[in-house]
């Protein structure tokens, strides 16, 4: 998960609904220059005409948009929400983990892409960003796995 | 008879790449006669294998379209189980 770091890690956002949960979790790439204004435009915008394909298990969601959309560096996000979601996916709503990616090409993102990929299968990943107080905490943890 | 099959989502970054790992684990932990492709939604047109395996919201649209090919969709791409059984679906109904 070497594109992740402490300052795009976002705990306990409070949000209003799902669309509020996406920019706030985007924000943290977006401060961070990972990613143009447009690409959580993006990410919005496709989730509202073709439905919540980004909620991809339960309780989790991975807004992403195509990198011509406004990628500017591959990186991930990770952000856990106070009070769940509902983003209208039958199977897996609501959700409380986001983890949003900017891909600035096809290749650069894949090994971290297979890592989250891996934590996503782990009980205790959920279980450690419950309770998790601060950001440092959160990038230890997945460097000591 | 080895099956092909192509991974898809819209932007062929994210979720695909993701469905594609947890495909490819299934795949070698049954030894399914399965080999997987992996692209955005532009990469079907020209794709030559039996089936397409995506998320469930996008094999809703691809399903309109009326595509030679099988479309398969998962709705929560961490579960294995599902997976499993609907390639198995796939390989019973081409046998």
């Amino acid at each position: 998960m070497n594109l992740t770091s402490e300052e795009l890690v976002r705990l306990n956002i409070e949000a209003k609904d799902w669309e509020d949960a996406i920019r706030q979790s985007a924000d943290a790439l977006l401060q961070n220059g990972k990613i143009k204004a447009s690409y959580i435009d993006a990410i919005i915008k496709t989730v509202k005409e073709t439905g919540p394909y980004i909620v991809i298990t339960k309780h989790v969601a991975l807004p992403h948009a195509r990198s011509e959309a406004g990628a500017l560096e591959s990186a991930i996000g990770i952000a856990t929400l106070k009070e769940p979601v509902v983003f209208g996916n039958k199977e897996n709503d609501p959700v409380k983990y986001l983890f949003c990616l900017s891909a600035k090409d096809s290749e650069s993102h894949i090994n971290a892409l297979a890592e989250l990929t891996g934590l996503l299968d782990r009980k205790d990943f959920y279980e450690f960003l419950d309770h998790a107080k601060d950001a440092s905490e959160v990038i230890k943890y997945i460097k000591n796995l | 008879m080895e099956f092909k099959g192509l991974v898809a989502c819209r932007a062929g970054v994210g979720s695909s790449l993701m469905l594609k790992i947890k495909v490819n684990q299934v795949i070698s932990e049954h030894k399914l006669p399965i080999k997987i492709e992996h692209g955005s939604l532009d990469s079907v047109a020209g794709f030559n294998g039996q089936f397409i395996i995506t998320l469930s919201d996008v094999a809703k649209e691809l399903e309109g379209k009326k595509l030679p090919q099988k479309i398969i969709g998962i709705n929560n791409i961490m579960n294995k189980e599902e997976i499993l059984t609907k390639l198995n679906v796939f390989l019973e109904e081409v046998k």
